[in-house]
């Protein structure tokens, strides 16, 4: 186990951390993104490229737009669609 | 201090789906809990690789080496390329459950919505 | 006419109980976390058999490849169709509630300005946009060689993809990708895969295997039907994911004219 190793595996906790303890799913979001790249940079360390493309692709960039547009969509009035409640 | 060090994958791994599931149990916000859902997701992924690695072993692409080299286990490494891509649509169908739910009820909030009982 | 429904737990009943629940797991997780093999001295004997056996057998390096096209095939086949059922969820769930029409302009929240794009944004947009494609490409046709794959490939393919959109707007993103298209891309990557596994089954052999020549180990081409496999994933996961995107890009439109009431 080389420093680096467990220096990662720590910061994959503490940004797990992070994702977990944010309320604010505006915040959460950055929190996520945060923790799919400290968990590509682990992937790789551990000798795992083809998992580490993966993660870097869904964890950062495809994950937190899905977010982003359900959280741009939720705010909106959407009108004839169905009436929020008040 | 060898023996904590070595104890540390399986220590984050526990302690990723715990604190995910302690997001879940408190959570306010349908959102903030699927974002805790993919945490635990990540303590799975964190688990089978940490179960696969050797050390002083190169990656399983024979490539520019001869493939008697030592080398890390390639069964987990396929196990967790399929979960991440096919976890990221099952989080992309939670979603859209969750934008449904705000149009039929209005609310996000886990606490406020109770079971559909028949009128 | 019942009196006021129960309230179900409260918040400080459920997490009294989450505690509960983990300080009764919590001695078997140490137990076995203090009891689990080494970290690194790698005890499982399967995947040394595969790093031995597969280069001459199936004439690949790539060894997650192999694995996963070739000796575990039919868990790729089972993930390949939860892809498509978890895309058909969304689908059903979004567009049917939605209509089938592509709505006008974007919806406004509150009063923040919108600024228009500079043109640093679109040029780097659209330059990066075509170096992500052909690397997307390149990592999905190496599959066979070195790291990379469908699944890889598939996911960069359609976050390239997004950078039209970050990059010349909404309308010009979905004259580029048309919703008909990428159905069609998903399905016939699925069906793809599916009769590559019946393929065999056709000249009595077992399912899924690999009945195309092999080709010599280090060249592009080698490892016979893992290559067609590889090429249904990637336009499975590509079109599949733009799919998705779609759907829940166009939930953040408004049609233009029920404004009005």
């Amino acid at each position: 186990m080389t420093p680096l190793l467990a220096l990662l595996f720590l910061l994959v906790a503490a940004t797990g951390t992070g994702v977990a303890l944010s309320r604010n799913p505006k915040r959460q979001v950055l929190a996520m993104s945060a923790n799919g790249m400290a968990l590509a940079l682990l992937f790789m360390a551990l000798q795992a490229p083809d998992v580490a493309f993966a993660e870097i692709a869904v964890g950062t960039a495809a994950i937190p737009l899905l977010f982003l547009a359900v959280l741009a969509s939720i705010r909106m009035d959407h009108g004839p669609h169905g009436t929020p409640k008040e | 201090m060898t023996g904590w060090l070595d104890v540390l994958p399986w220590a984050v791994a526990a302690w990723l789906l715990g604190i995910g599931l302690y997001g879940v149990v408190t959570s306010r916000n349908v959102v903030h809990l699927i974002g805790c859902l993919s945490v635990v997701q990540g303590a799975t992924y964190v688990l089978l690789l940490s179960v696969g690695f050797r050390t002083g072993g190169i990656a399983p692409v024979f490539y520019a080496k001869p493939p008697s080299t030592s080398a890390v286990d390639p069964v987990t490494h396929a196990m967790v390329l399929t979960d991440v891509v096919v976890g990221a649509t099952v989080t992309a169908l939670l979603l859209a459950l969750v934008l449904q739910l705000h149009k039929r009820r209005g609310t996000l909030d886990p606490e406020e919505l109770r079971p559909m009982r028949p009128k | 006419m019942s009196a006021a429904t129960p309230r179900g737990m409260s918040p400080r009943m459920r997490l009294v109980l989450f505690a509960l629940a983990v300080l009764a797991v919590l001695p078997g997780v140490v137990h076995v976390a203090g009891h689990m093999p080494q970290f690194g001295a790698h005890p499982l004997p399967y995947g040394d058999a595969i790093n031995a056996a597969a280069p001459p057998e199936r004439h690949v390096t790539n060894m997650t490849s192999a694995v996963n096209f070739d000796y575990r095939g039919f868990d790729t086949l089972g993930e390949e169709f939860m892809l498509l059922c978890a895309v058909t969820g969304v689908t059903v769930l979004l567009r049917g509630g939605r209509g089938e029409g592509t709505a006008g302009r974007p919806g406004r929240t509150g009063h923040r300005p919108v600024l228009p794009r500079t043109d640093a944004v679109v040029l780097t947009a659209r330059a990066g946009a075509g170096v992500l494609l052909l690397f997307g490409f390149y990592v999905a046709l190496h599959a066979m060689t070195t790291p990379g794959g469908g699944f890889q490939g598939g996911v960069i393919l359609a976050s390239g993809m997004l950078l039209v959109f970050l990059g010349d707007g909404y309308a010009a993103w979905r004259r580029v990708v048309r919703s008909e298209a990428m159905d069609a891309c998903e399905g016939l990557g699925a069906t793809l895969f599916a009769l590559c596994g019946f393929a065999g089954v056709l000249l009595g052999l077992p399912f899924g295997q690999n009945i195309l020549p092999l080709g010599t180990i280090g060249d592009l081409f080698a490892g016979g039907l893992m290559l067609v496999e590889n090429a249904g994933v990637t336009m499975a996961v590509g079109g599949g994911f733009l799919v998705v995107f779609i759907e829940f890009l166009e939930e953040t439109r408004v049609v233009p004219g029920a404004d009005e009431r």
